[in-house]
């Protein structure tokens, strides 16, 4: 699998990419040229120049250094995000589709009953009801993403539940928990690694977005959502202040789901041809 | 055909049974008590614990749960909805009813724009694959899926109102203030169906009835519009109409970006103020939508599809 990964440039490009953001943001405070929080209201809307590469935002911060800084919450949130989306979704994923019987049955209903709601609608709510914040908003994402984790791993559990390897272990005398980690979860690993690159582009445009409408990142902490809010209040006056914070959104999405596609080539060849 | 239809609306009933009971555990779950917002709303004076405790018996908050919301659930039968908790001389229902024609208008408005421009692109798309023109296309729509919508709606704010002075930049009254925010919102879910379309007429061309289609010597043209377009659109017909409570509930963040004063504004201004009624109808009203509309789209498709009931039956 890691050869075929290696051999697929885009795969590597984009993971040495993504993997260069990342450090930028840990590296923000040697990389950034300003403090991003250093406001200089004299000195607004300033254009490009040595000292703020890319201009100054309306109180006269550093975008560029706000830009780096901004890393850090949009990639960590994501991940976070996907994190826990992952961890709920694969532990009743797997109960659900290891053990039949009553337990499945509650847990699949209860994803039914989460997959049959507009899912945006279900974050706005979450958020209403918890106060906005963004450890809300995380918290509503994982809420609503989970069933999408829960059916996938569990078909998947059905799939390799009845194979000869994993019948052949309970033959033996292996636990439960061993079989269901040691067995079943590697089994599937390869396509959720796909499925959550995929979604943690999702997830960076669900987070902005939020922070865009207010009820995320509050504002000033440096998160490109949250900087375009403020940047569209100005947007008469200084319209290049908005060009960054989204170009950067694209970038880092695009990014995820180009990995997440060239990732699924590596791991599955026979569906490169559609 | 008749016990298929009986039976998917039956299915029905429970999901909207679950989807109520969500909302109303909803509100209960908020940190207010419902009988001091209730004496708030009636603006007395001092609230007293006595009075509280009469509000609770008087609105039956001492009953068991469920009798609580079989209540609720005949309130809103009954179109009742409560009134705002953060102006008491307004009902949910006028809230809701007054802001509902604008996203009605603007959720249709860019349906309309999804199916003018994604049918015929992701026709030719399929027709000529892997031409200049569908390499173009797929690349656009790589990027769409990765643009947030509140920054496309920025751009267009700023190009089209601004540098060209085109379009108003934001508000509603007339058919000049709808363009923006409807391309905004068409723009997310176009690129979705251009690829469905061209996907699903892929599969098409690759079925046998396209086969005995060449052997008889029909024009490409017959095929392709008569016979691959046809089946294709079953299916992208329905996908298109399930989605509309999809770009109801989407407008949500366009509706902010242009002060466009719909549901989705009125949303959003409910989470800020805590207007917790106004916020669980919206979410009952959008749900709703969605179970309603998945219905009536399965039912005209097992209509349009013979196949399809088959199967079922």
């Amino acid at each position: 699998m890691w050869r075929r990964f290696l051999k697929n440039k885009m795969a590597v490009i984009m993971m040495a990419f993504l993997a260069t953001i990342a450090l930028a943001g840990v590296f923000a405070p040697i990389l950034a040229p300003n403090d991003p929080y250093a406001n200089n209201i004299l000195n607004k809307f300033a254009g490009f120049s040595l000292q703020y590469p890319l201009g100054t935002d309306q109180l006269g911060r550093c975008i560029l250094s706000r830009m780096i800084y901004g890393i850090r919450p949009t990639l960590f949130l994501s991940l976070l995000t996907m994190t826990g989306t992952i961890g709920l979704g694969c532990i009743l994923g797997l109960l659900a589709g290891y053990f039949r019987g009553p337990v499945e049955e509650i847990i699949m209903r209860a994803v039914d009953v989460m997959m049959s709601f507009p899912s945006q609608i279900m974050v706005f709510a979450v958020v209403a009801l918890l106060g906005v914040d963004v450890r809300n908003v995380i918290l509503a994402n994982v809420l609503i993403k989970w069933a999408w984790y829960a059916r996938m791993i569990r078909t998947n559990v059905m799939k390799y539940r009845d194979k000869n390897f994993v019948l052949f272990s309970r033959c033996v005398g292996s636990g439960e928990p061993f079989i269901l980690f040691r067995h079943l979860l590697p089994s599937i690993a390869s396509e959720m690694a796909v499925l959550a690159t995929l979604d943690i582009g999702w997830a960076i445009l669900n987070i902005s977005t939020l922070s865009f409408l207010g009820l995320g990142v509050q504002a000033p902490i440096p998160e490109w959502g949250a900087m375009l809010n403020e940047a569209k209040n100005v947007m008469t006056t200084n319209p290049v202040q908005m060009i960054a914070p989204g170009l950067a959104i694209v970038i880092v999405v695009a990014a995820f789901n180009l990995l997440g596609d060239a990732l699924r080539d590596a791991l599955d060849p026979k569906e490169v041809e559609v | 055909m008749k016990t298929y239809i009986v039976k998917r609306i039956l299915s029905a009933i429970p999901l909207l049974l679950m989807i109520s009971f969500l909302c109303f555990v909803f509100i209960n779950m908020i940190p207010s008590d419902p009988a001091e917002v209730a004496l708030r709303v009636r603006q007395t004076p001092v609230i007293t614990e006595d009075a509280i405790l009469q509000v609770r018996e008087e609105l039956g908050l001492n009953d068991p749960y469920l009798i609580r919301y079989l209540r609720w659930v005949g309130n809103c039968l009954k179109l009742d909805f409560g009134v705002s908790y953060t102006n008491p001389s307004r009902t949910v229902l006028g809230e809701i009813s007054r802001c509902f024609p604008a996203t009605f208008i603007l959720a249709m408005s860019s349906l309309v724009f999804v199916i003018v421009l994604s049918l015929p692109v992701g026709f030719f798309c399929a027709v000529y694959k892997d031409s200049l023109f569908d390499r173009i296309v797929r690349g656009i729509v790589f990027m769409t899926t990765a643009m947030p919508a509140y920054w496309v709606g920025l751009l267009l704010i700023w190009l089209v109102s601004i540098r060209w002075d085109l379009l108003p930049t934001s508000g509603s009254g007339s058919i000049k203030h709808l363009i923006l925010p409807s391309i905004t919102v068409a723009l997310t879910y176009i690129s979705t169906y251009i690829r469905l379309i061209r996907n699903n007429m892929l599969e098409n061309m690759k079925e046998d009835y396209v086969l005995y289609a060449n052997v008889r010597g029909l024009k490409q043209s017959t095929i392709l519009v008569r016979h691959i377009l046809k089946n294709s659109l079953h299916t992208c017909i329905v996908a298109i109409g399930m989605s509309v409570p999809q770009l109801m509930a989407g407008t949500i963040v366009v509706e902010n970006v242009f002060a466009w004063p719909g549901l989705g504004k009125l949303c959003i201004a409910s989470i800020f103020n805590r207007d917790y009624p106004v916020i669980q109808t919206y979410v009952l009203l959008i749900g709703t939508l969605f179970v309603v509309f998945n219905l009536l789209f399965d039912i005209i498709q097992s209509i349009a599809d013979p196949r399809l009931r088959r199967e079922v039956s």
